[in-house]
């Protein structure tokens, strides 16, 4: 029963880290409409640039920022140089889903000798532990699931509250209606792909973080889990990931303790299948996002 | 020629769709519509934007499941009948955009329709091109015959994809017309065609009538469907506000108000 | 040049072709983007490496691995073969039906992942990480197979297998069936609307795929005598993807075209470049990026690949003097 309490603790930060990523990821779909196969490539090179600035001696949380940033001009520049003139054309989904593919094999290979097939991992030395009624964490994970909820709160804000976000949710909605409404849609998918991004990249850092170690392999994990959360909750719907993101986050660390910790992955796919199987629209649904034909 | 099975007894109606619904995330596009289609003749059914048509021509088709209703082709109740079954029993139907098999030649397109084709399964294209290729030089024969009737034969070679907005109309019907279809669902026929070609593809629904064939069309254009229809349904927010002809339609204050113009 | 480097170009060649007919029956002709492929030639390797292998004590005890039952040539390439076709069942019934185009793409890719993570994992299944080794090969008992004339006759054996893979994959291209794979790749909805059964077509090509793509496993994992998990990682179906893009989508010809010229070719000139230049494992990812540049760079600039797909002119057509060519991706 311990193992199932410990293992709630560590489905805690699961969530967090997850939702964080399938967040960025689901408004990227929402917005262009393509599956960022490359999503996980871009989180494991931010989660580098922050190992490469911790080894230089400098705070993990500043490297956290750094990888955020670096998140946001890889993506926004991933979009403007490859993805949108690839869209312009005319290119159908399916062509976009190889089209990312073939982005992510070039990332993770322009890495691998830069930054070799060895795991590494960050050094920190100021975390302790928490426990709390047989959850037991440490302080650096506590953080995740506090930096986690604000960026949250944040997120939801943004969509609420701000022009920009309702921006964002026209374009999402109908890309054509929203021009023609004199939304800069442009500017609109530019700031899509800065702002996940910039979540892309803080994920990647929060899931090396929590984990022992990482390499360049851990890519394929990343977006496999991200996808999944996403799909779950919707394709499209931000919302939608939180939540998926809490339950696979939670399933996953669940199964983990009674199974293996090696199919933590395979559980996440099993989700994955069985939501695109069963309910592929996921759990908040919503017109535009998934009933155009493919 | 065009030969059309054996026509049915003339008052009973080809197709008769009872109490149709078709909702999806709370819209009620389809709420519930009955109508009987009689056979041989052309039956229009129009409305303004957004009334259903389209989704309920869909339904019938199978091409979207309907929530609730019941759909009788012929005596036979194929509400439960997936979209290509329905299809090869003589429900056809076609569509409001072009859907041209673009990187297909005109002639494959037609082709492609054709049932009875030995080749046309694994097994037969495994046979090899002796086993099928008497049943693919008869359909050749028949496609070339409709391609003549319908004035694109100097097309047969071109893909699909090249050509105008009203031949794509042209090679839906003939493709539709392979099928030897009983009923055929037309969506728009005309839209986004020439005026020649709209005149054109008249005249061949009007012979196509002539030779039996029953034809359910949504249709915009007023006009053309005083012209061409027999008779026409009005649909407006899903629901059927009325039937007959153009004529006692006009006389009807609240289609009128609803609708028509003049 | 010595036998042996000659009879592993010729072999792989044969292997790659062989691999690509299947690929771009599903793929160029039928629209089914397939990026599990790599698991059914796996599939057929492990299957034809357990049937032709002794019992997992032998030699030593090494490896774990369920079967070893040392059956002669044909049965572990047949079995191999049978195996492909066997697992695209399941996962072509669950993929196969509802989902939409990218959808399929994305779960058969994260398929091929897990597939590789789990057999890597599970130890007592297939040996793990390590894999099977010291598989026999066929016919190995009656010839020696350290000869040339072994080489000699492994060409032949494959060769003979391209042939017949050509044959009965080419009557399915180019036959009525073939033309209506094509018209559901083109628009599914308007294929359902003249009577095709999308669900039956697509299962059926995922089927036949997989039995080609078993019988390439098998003859390649009794040339190479091993195979393990990191054989097949998923990029490998990548590599396959980028030869029929670059090769031509929807013709055979084409399908050959790109085996010659991206796994074949590709290995072959970039085995001249000395491994020792930079970083360790430099040349191989730059080997990787340069696939990502070559898929990327024909989708944009020639999507139909060296060889379009041709089209077809039947016999008493009549002559057109503008021969024009539907461009898309």
């Amino acid at each position: 029963m311990d193992l199932y309490v410990a293992a709630f603790g560590f489905g805690l930060v699961s969530m967090s880290v997850i939702a964080i990523a399938a967040v960025g990821f689901t408004m990227q779909f929402g917005i262009t409409n393509m599956i960022n196969l490359a999503y996980g490539e871009v989180m494991i090179s931010s989660a580098y640039v922050a190992y490469y600035l911790n080894k230089a001696g400098i705070s993990i949380w500043i490297g956290m920022i750094a990888g955020a940033l670096f998140g946001a001009v890889f993506s926004f520049l991933l979009n403007r140089i490859v993805y949108a003139p690839f869209l312009r054309k005319g290119t159908s989904h399916i062509g976009m889903v190889i089209v990312s593919l073939a982005v992510s094999l070039m990332i993770a290979n322009l890495l691998l000798p830069i930054v070799g097939y060895y795991n590494v991992s960050y050094q920190d030395t100021t975390g302790g532990l928490i426990r709390a009624g047989g959850i037991v964490l440490t302080t650096n994970q506590i953080a995740i699931i506090g930096i986690a909820v604000v960026l949250m709160l944040l997120i939801h804000g943004l969509l609420r509250y701000t022009r920009l976000g309702k921006a964002m949710r026209a374009t999402a909605a109908n890309p054509t209606l929203a021009r023609n409404c004199g939304i800069p849609t442009q500017r609109v998918v530019d700031a899509v792909w800065l702002i996940t991004g910039a979540l892309c990249g803080l994920a990647g850092v929060v899931a090396a973080m929590n984990s022992d170690s990482f390499a360049i392999a851990n890519g394929a994990g990343f977006l496999i889990t991200a996808l999944a959360a996403a799909v779950l909750g919707g394709a499209g719907q931000p919302y939608g990931a939180m939540i998926g993101a809490v339950i696979i986050g939670m399933v996953t660390e669940l199964s983990a303790a009674a199974w293996a910790p090696e199919y933590k992955e395979v559980v996440a796919f099993g989700i994955l299948v069985a939501v695109m199987v069963l309910r592929p629209q996921g759990l908040l649904a919503k017109r535009g996002a998934l009933a155009a034909a493919g | 020629m065009l030969a059309v099975p054996e026509a049915p007894a003339a008052e009973r109606p080809l197709l008769v769709a009872s109490d149709i619904h078709r909702h999806f995330e709370g819209l009620h596009a389809v709420d519930g519509v009955s109508i009987d289609v009689a056979p041989g003749k052309i039956t229009g059914l129009i409305g303004p934007n957004g009334a259903g048509k389209s989704t309920f021509l869909a339904v019938l088709a199978g091409t979207l499941p309907g929530s609730s209703g019941d759909i009788v082709f012929d005596g036979q109740d194929v509400t439960a009948w997936p979209a290509y079954k329905r299809a090869r029993h003589g429900l056809v139907r076609t569509f409001q955009l072009p859907s041209e098999f673009a990187r297909l030649t005109v002639l494959e397109n037609l082709l492609v329709a054709a049932p009875h084709n030995k080749g046309d399964s694994l097994f037969g294209a495994l046979m090899g091109k002796r086993y099928w290729i008497g049943d693919e030089r008869r359909l050749v024969d028949e496609a070339r015959v409709l391609l003549n009737r319908f004035g694109m034969s100097a097309k047969e070679s071109d893909y699909a994809g090249n050509m105008s907005g009203g031949q794509k109309r042209l090679i839906e019907i003939m493709r539709a017309l392979m099928l030897r279809p009983r009923l055929l669902l037309l969506d728009e026929p005309m839209s986004g065609v020439h005026p020649k070609i709209v005149l054109e593809i008249q005249h061949y629904l009007q012979d196509l009538r002539a030779e039996g064939l029953t034809i359910l069309m949504v249709e915009h254009e007023l006009h053309m469907v005083e012209r061409l229809c027999d008779s026409v349904v009005v649909m407006a927010q899903g629901k059927v506000i009325g039937s007959g002809t153009m004529a006692t339609l006009r006389r009807q204050r609240e289609i009128v108000d609803a609708y028509l113009v003049g | 040049m010595n036998t042996y480097y000659a009879a592993n170009l010729l072999i792989y060649a044969g292997v790659d072709i062989i691999a690509l007919l299947a690929l771009n029956l599903q793929f160029g002709v039928s629209g089914i983007v397939n990026f599990s492929f790599i698991v059914f030639q796996a599939a057929g390797a492990y299957t034809a490496a357990v049937l032709s292998l002794p019992p997992d004590s032998a030699n030593g005890g090494f490896q774990i691995y369920f079967g070893g039952y040392q059956l002669p040539f044909p049965l572990p390439w047949l079995g191999g073969a049978v195996a492909g076709g066997l697992l695209s069942i399941p996962v072509g019934l669950v993929v196969l039906r509802k989902l939409r185009s990218d959808y399929q793409a994305i779960a058969l890719l994260v398929l091929s992942i897990i597939t590789n993570e789990v057999i890597t994992n599970a130890r007592p299944l297939l040996n793990g990480a390590a894999g099977l080794a010291l598989v026999p090969p066929p016919l190995s008992d009656q010839i020696d197979p350290n000869t040339s004339s072994y080489q000699y006759f492994y060409v032949g054996l494959t060769a003979v297998c391209v042939v017949l893979v050509f044959v009965l994959v080419n009557r399915v291209v180019n036959s009525p069936y073939g033309r209506s794979l094509r018209a559901m790749r083109e628009r599914e909805i308007a294929a359902v609307a003249i009577g095709k059964n999308p669900v039956q077509l697509k299962l059926t090509v995922f089927i036949v795929g997989g039995v080609i793509a078993g019988l390439s496993g098998a003859i390649l994992v009794g040339f190479i005598q091993l195979w393990a998990p990191s054989v097949w990682l998923y990029p490998e179906t990548i590599i396959l993807f980028a030869a029929i893009i670059v090769g031509g989508r929807g013709n055979n010809v084409g399908a050959i075209l790109g085996a010659l010229l991206v796994p074949v070719g590709f290995e072959e000139v970039t085995r001249f470049i000395p491994t020792t230049i930079g970083p360790p494992g430099l040349i191989p990812a730059l080997q990787w990026v340069a696939i990502g540049l070559l898929i990327i760079g024909f989708l944009w600039f020639r999507p139909d690949g060296v060889r379009p797909e041709p089209r077809h002119v039947f016999d008493g057509a009549p002559v057109l003097e503008d021969v024009d060519h539907a461009r898309g991706t």
